[in-house]
This record gives structure tokens, C-alpha cells and sequence, in this order.
């Protein structure tokens, strides 16, 4: 409430005039006069807001709660007692706050199950195209090795494990590409591309058909296309956390395709690959020392080989996978001239 | 340069650095604390303080618009521009990774399209921001429509190419005169008639300095290679070349192009009136070049956290070089109807920072 009589000045909200007034404190408020003492309003204690200093200290800025369009600039007032504050506490800006820190976290935390979701409702067929747009992209960037006798063997150890898959899954299509990546992919469809590095570094036929049921393991349970999703969500997040879309329109299928799997994707795909492999009545040691091998690859040439890059954790996999071996001895999973034309993929000689 | 009759200098600010600066901390430790979400509030606190430290004709402006508008908008355009288009990308990509042509051109049309959005979510988020600007309690505005703005945008990036730059002048001045003839106070537009008649004697030195600047370095480059190539020796040849090259850009062309936008400048808010007053903007080449290198500075070393402070120095200038010839008659200004979006550059800040204001 005003002590005295001051003056100041007046915009009334409905013109960008501004009027020289006199202020009149009253019992709950104050009046607005004009200079020639007509009244022009009346503001109630109740329903002042202090609108902070006028910037230069030369005066005092009020609004009105029931005119909020009109401003009242007070030329050195001194209140008797304060009026309410502008800047009161809401509760709601911390809460929309955490309310989104959770939204964000949650959807975060969810984000592989959720993934796992969706590519469980995505059509095969979409899926399919998706996995043969991947792979023709590497087809071009890379040769394909293709033998009549190495892509028969091939082809028929695949069939071989695969028999253990869902039945609309069995149909896998692999491919050879002639890099010498230590590498094996598997693709949202049925899709499986071998790097001929991974064929150089495989000691016996049982090692490559531990590394190929691991895969179609991710295949069945289509592991890529979850992949695939999760890697868009983790985008979308980036996008709502930076505020910038710039990053994430740029960045496309390739760099999400690079998201390595989660480790409870390899677990179970370790587990599936054992019992493919039990299935086809292949052994598992083969598998086992195919991990050895990559870390004693990794140690030499302090290189960690891409097939490791991407399936983490070798010597305890390893390990289990011992752990859950089949005691029979049993066959090699390929004879000695499918063995040798596999090797031979790519041209190289064994 | 003088004035016919003696123009005023209405605006003025109060903002003091620090306080700026204080803002600008405190907003990048909530961001870290809230993974960021606070942003939206941390940029209006920045406007409130902005906005408010202006006066003019001795009464303050205001910024009115909050946080929770701004929050808002941005999950909008998520929905409803940003996932939409990050779908059409990701498919694009998808087809040109397998090599189907339809991938190309599905990307040559999604380039410009984004391009165009950002064009007319900037042209958006202005309304949004004059509406919420308030001066002696009369709100600001903008009409005109955001695609037909983008539109033009578009003309001008087309074209720029196809004449090798020299559109620019005039393209940038169609612009701003459709933004300021769109621009309301109240019930009423401001008028921009600025023309570039003027403007192409220092843009064509600006273009001429460029040009031989960009022809000397690339002439000098291909020489240095070609001595490599016969001695074998790059490094202690192409290093002592650097600084001066970049000191050379600093002269040759930061010179001719702050005089160009100096002129620029000038010429935009010479043509600009308002109920019969027309602004005029005192601004120098050399003021010009002192308060960009020192904002380029700023946001540099301060990694864009000072961006606030250099959003400050900026109303700053403004407000020293604006002056208005005559005074506007305020009384016959009502307040428009039109109270703008209800919320804040959705397009704007899920596809381009902006900046500050
Ligand atoms: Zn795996």
C-alpha cells in the first residue's frame, strides 16, 4: 500500500498511451486518478503485483490481477507494507523437470525390451527387405566370393543347423565377402554375411558352425531387427536430450547397424548356438576354441579381431560354453573337400 | 551522418554482464542435473532478463513467454515434424545403401524439405517471441505466413548459386522487409521500403576481395604442393603460411564484408517507419567488427555456454545505434487481437539451436 499521494504512470492496456496519473492510497488499495482528478481505476490490495524496479532505478512497476494488460510505473513510491511478489515458487516447473528426467530414463532403461517388442510385430517380409538393402549395400562395397562346391557346403551346414530354427526362419540366406575382417554378421530377415577372415582364421569346420549357429540363433530370434530399432531409439533420445536433429539425420542405417548387441542377446545366443548344435550333432569344442583363438589373436597383434569387438567377454563365454559341452565325440560337421573348397571361397588357396 | 530534424534515441539498455553471465552458470548446471530438459526454462530466464533490461521511451519491455510453452512446442515437433522425418532419412538411406535410385532422389527432396521446415519454423518461432513481447502492456506480433516466408528463403538459396552470390544483397533485403512489414505493434505494421540500390558498390568490393583472396590461397596452395612434390618437403614450408593466410582472411575479408553489412544494416532500418516515424541505425564497420569477432570469441572459448552474454552484447549495440526520427502516436495504437501461438518454436528448437533469442 502507497503512504501518500504520488504520482506516476498509467498504460491502460487497451492503447500504447501513457498517462500522467495521481495515485490516492485507499483503506484496501489504491486509486488512479488523472492529473485533472478523474477517476480512472481502482486496484485492490489483494490484487497488486509487484512488477520489480523500473530498469535505472527510477521508479516502481505494478500490475493489476484483474487488468492484466495495464502497467502502473510508480515514480519513487515507498510502501508501507510489500506487496505479493511476481516470482512466487511453482511447483510445477520442478515437477514437469523430474517428470521428464524419468520419461527420458525410463524410456532409456526400456529401450532394449521395448525394441524387442516392436520386432516382434514387424512383418517378416519387411524385415527381409530391410536385411537384403544391408546386405546388397556390403555386396557392393565388397566382393562376393561364390564356388559351386564351397557355397554347397556351405549351404548345407547351414541347413543343417538351421532345422533347429522357427520354421518361417529357416530359410537363410549366407553370404561370403571377400574382407579380411575376423568377422560374422547377422542381418534383420534371414540374413548372414561371413567375412572370408573369419573363414582364414577357423582351424576346423566344427569352429565356423559353432560361430554360424551363434548367428542364426540371432536370426531366430531376430535379434538384428530388435537391433536395428534400438539403435533409431537411442537417435531419437540423443535428439530430445541435445536438442539437435542435425547429428541424427546425418547419421543413418550404417552407424545404427554398428550398435553392438546386448549382452543378454549374446547369452542367449551363445545357449541357442549350443543347442543347434546338439541338434545337428555337431560338437560344440569346435566353438569354444574358436574364442580361444580370437583372444590368443587378440593378445598377439593387440588388435581386437571384430567378431570379439562386437560379442564381448571371451575367456568366461568360453568357458560356459565348455561347461555345457556334449561328452560324445562326433564327427567334424564337414568332410575334408567341403572343408577345403569353404577355405578356398575367395580364391585364396588353403 | 546527420539527421534532418534531430533523432531520438528511445532505446536503451540495462543490463549489466554479470547478472547475464550468473544466468548463463546457472542454467548449464540445471541442464547437466536435468539431462538437459531444462533448457527450455534456462532460455526463457535468458529473454526475461534480455527483454526486460530494455527501455524505451523509458518504459520497460517484457517477455511473457515461459518455459512450459516452450517444452511443449518441442514435444509437438517431435511428433510431429522430427520423427516423421527421421523415418523418410532412415528409408532413404536404407534405399540408397541398396543401391535403388529411388533412394537419391528421395534424399534430394528431403535435403530441401528439411532446409524449408527450419526456414519456416525460424519465420514461427519470431511470432511466437513478438507475441509474447509486451510494451506498455501492448503485445507485439507477426503476420504473414511461414510457408510463403520459407518459400522465399528458398528462392534466394537457389538463386544464390546460379549468380554466384551476387543476389545476395537483394535477396537478404527482401527478406527483412517481409519480416518488418509483418511485424505489428498493437493493431499496427511496421513499413519497410529499404532498397539495395546502395548496397552493391560495397557488396561488389566484398565479392571482388573475397574472390581474388579465395583465388591467391588456392594459387599459393597448388604452388606449395608442386615444390613438395620436387623436394619432398611440406611441413616447414605450408607452416609459417597459416597464420598469415588467416590473418589475411581476417583483413581481406572480414574488412569489405563489415562494411558491406554496416551498409546493409543501415539501409534496413533507414527504410523502416513506424506510424510516422522512421528508425535509422548508426552502425559503423568498425563498431561491426569489434562486437562480432568479440561475440565469435565468446561463444568459442566459452564452448556456447556464454552464448547469453553475447545475445546481450547484441540488444547492447542495438539499442546504442537505434535512433527514431519523430515519435509514433502511441495513443492511437490499440492492442491486436491476435494473442499469437499458444506454443514456442516447436520446429525451431527440434531442428536448429537458434541461439538465444
Ligand atoms: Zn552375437
Amino acid at each position: 500500500m502507497l503512504s501518500d499521494d504520488r504520482s506516476g504512470r498509467f498504460n491502460d492496456g487497451k492503447s500504447a498511451a501513457s498517462r500522467k496519473v495521481r495515485l490516492w492510497s485507499l483503506a484496501d488499495g489504491v486509486e488512479i486518478r488523472g492529473e485533472d482528478g478523474f477517476l480512472i481505476a481502482v486496484w485492490k490490495t489483494a490484487d497488486l503485483v509487484d512488477d520489480g524496479e523500473l530498469p535505472g532505478g527510477k521508479g516502481l512497476r505494478m500490475r493489476c490481477k484483474a487488468e492484466p494488460d495495464a502497467r502502473l510505473t510508480v515514480e519513487a513510491a515507498v510502501f508501507v507494507r510489500p506487496v505479493a511478489k511476481r516470482g512466487t515458487f511453482h511447483w510445477r516447473i520442478p515437477a514437469a523437470m523430474a517428470l521428464g528426467v524419468a520419461v527420458l530414463v525410463g524410456l532409456y532403461l526400456a529401450l532394449p525390451n521395448l525394441a524387442r517388442q516392436i520386432a516382434l510385430v514387424v512383418p517378416l517380409e519387411t524385415e527381409r527387405g530391410w536385411g537384403n538393402q544391408i546386405a546388397a549395400g556390403f555386396e557392393r562395397q565388397m566382393r562376393a566370393c561364390r564356388t559351386p562346391e564351397g557355397n554347397e557346403a556351405l549351404t548345407r551346414l547351414v541347413e543343417r543347423l538351421a532345422a533347429g530354427l522357427p520354421p518361417e526362419r529357416r530359410a537363410v540366406n549366407l553370404r561370403v565377402l571377400d574382407n579380411a575382417a575376423v568377422n560374422a554378421i547377422a542381418l534383420p530377415g534371414a540374413e548372414i554375411i561371413v567375412f572370408r577372415g573369419l573363414l582364414d582364421q577357423a582351424g576346423d569346420p566344427d569352429e565356423l558352425a559353432g560361430v554360424l549357429a551363434h548367428e542364426l540363433t540371432h536370426v531366430g530370434e531376430r535379434h538384428p531387427a530388435a537391433n536395428l530399432i534400438r539403435g533409431i531409439g537411442v537417435g531419437v533420445l540423443a535428439t530430445m536430450i541435445t536438442g539437435d536433429a542435425s547429428g541424427m539425420v546425418a547419421s543413418g542405417a550404417a552407424t545404427v547397424m554398428a550398435a553392438a548387441y546386448t549382452r543378454d542377446d549374446e547369452a542367449a545366443a551363445d545357449r541357442g548356438a549350443l543347442r543347434l548344435l546338439k541338434q545337428a550333432g555337431i560338437g560344440s569344442a569346435g566353438f569354444a576354441t574358436f574364442f580361444r583363438r580370437l583372444e590368443v589373436l587378440e593378445g598377439g597383434k593387440g588388435l581386437l579381431p571384430a567378431w570379439l569387438s562386437t560379442h564381448p567377454e571371451t575367456a568366461s563365454r568360453a568357458a560356459a560354453i565348455d561347461a555345457a559341452a556334449d561328452p560324445r565325440k562326433l564327427p567334424p560337421s564337414l568332410r575334408d573337400a567341403e572343408w577345403r573348397a569353404v577355405k578356398s571361397i575367395c580364391g585364396k588357396a588353403v | 551522418m546527420q539527421s534532418r530534424i534531430q533523432a531520438s534515441r528511445p532505446f536503451r539498455h540495462h543490463g549489466g554482464t554479470g547478472a547475464m553471465i550468473a544466468v548463463a552458470l546457472v542454467n548449464l548446471a540445471l541442464s547437466i542435473a536435468t539431462l538437459s530438459i531444462w533448457r527450455f526454462w534456462g532460455r526463457t530466464k535468458v529473454r526475461r532478463l534480455l527483454w526486460s533490461g530494455v527501455t524505451a521511451w523509458d518504459d520497460p519491455v517484457e517477455y511473457t513467454g515461459t518455459g512450459g510453452e516452450l517444452f511443449k512446442g518441442f514435444l509437438v515437433a517431435l511428433v510431429v515434424i522430427y520423427l516423421p522425418l527421421l523415418g523418410l532419412y532412415t528409408w532413404a538411406q536404407a534405399l540408397v545403401v541398396s543401391g535403388d535410385p529411388l533412394g537419391t532422389i528421395l534424399l534430394s527432396v528431403l535435403y530441401p524439405l528439411t532446409v524449408f521446415l527450419i526456414a519456416a519454423g525460424a519465420y514461427r518461432a519470431r511470432r511466437y517471441q513478438l507475441s509474447r513481447t509486451l510494451w506498455r502492456g501492448i503485445r507485439g506480433g507477426q503476420t504473414g505466413s511461414a510457408w510463403g516466408y520459407a518459400l522465399r528463403s528458398m528462392a534466394v538459396w537457389l538463386l544464390l548459386p546460379l549468380t554466384l552470390g551476387w543476389v545476395w544483397p537483394w535477396g537478404e533485403m527482401w527478406l527483412a522487409r517481409y519480416r518488418l512489414d509483418n511485424t505489428c505493434f498493437g493493431d499496427r505494421r511496421f513499413c519497410c521500403d529499404a532498397g539495395v540500390a546502395g548496397l552493391y558498390g560495397r557488396f561488389a568490393v566484398a565479392w571482388l576481395c573475397i574472390m581474388a583472396y579465395v583465388g591467391l590461397v588456392s594459387l599459393l596452395f597448388v604452388q606449395t604442393f608442386l615444390d613438395s612434390m620436387q623436394t619432398g618437403e611440406l611441413d616447414e614450408a605450408a607452416a609459417p603460411m597459416i597464420p598469415v593466410m588467416l590473418l589475411g582472411a581476417v583483413i581481406v575479408m572480414t574488412l569489405p564484408w563489415a562494411w558491406y553489412r554496416a551498409g546493409f544494416y543501415r539501409a534496413m532500418a533507414g527504410g523502416t517507419t513506424f506510424e510516422g516515424a522512421r528508425f535509422s541505425a548508426q552502425v559503423t564497420t568498425w563498431t561491426l567488427i569489434r562486437l562480432s569477432i568479440g561475440n565469435g570469441l565468446i561463444s568459442l572459448f566459452s564452448l556456447g555456454v556464454l552464448r547469453p552474454w553475447v545475445a546481450l552484447r547484441i540488444f547492447r549495440f542495438a539499442c546504442g545505434v537505434l535512433a527514431v526520427d519523430g515519435v509514433p502516436d502511441f495513443a492511437g495504437i490499440r492492442q491486436g487481437w491476435d494473442k499469437g501461438p499458444k506454443t514456442g518454436e516447436g520446429m525451431v528448437s527440434v531442428l536448429d539451436g537458434v541461439g538465444e533469442f
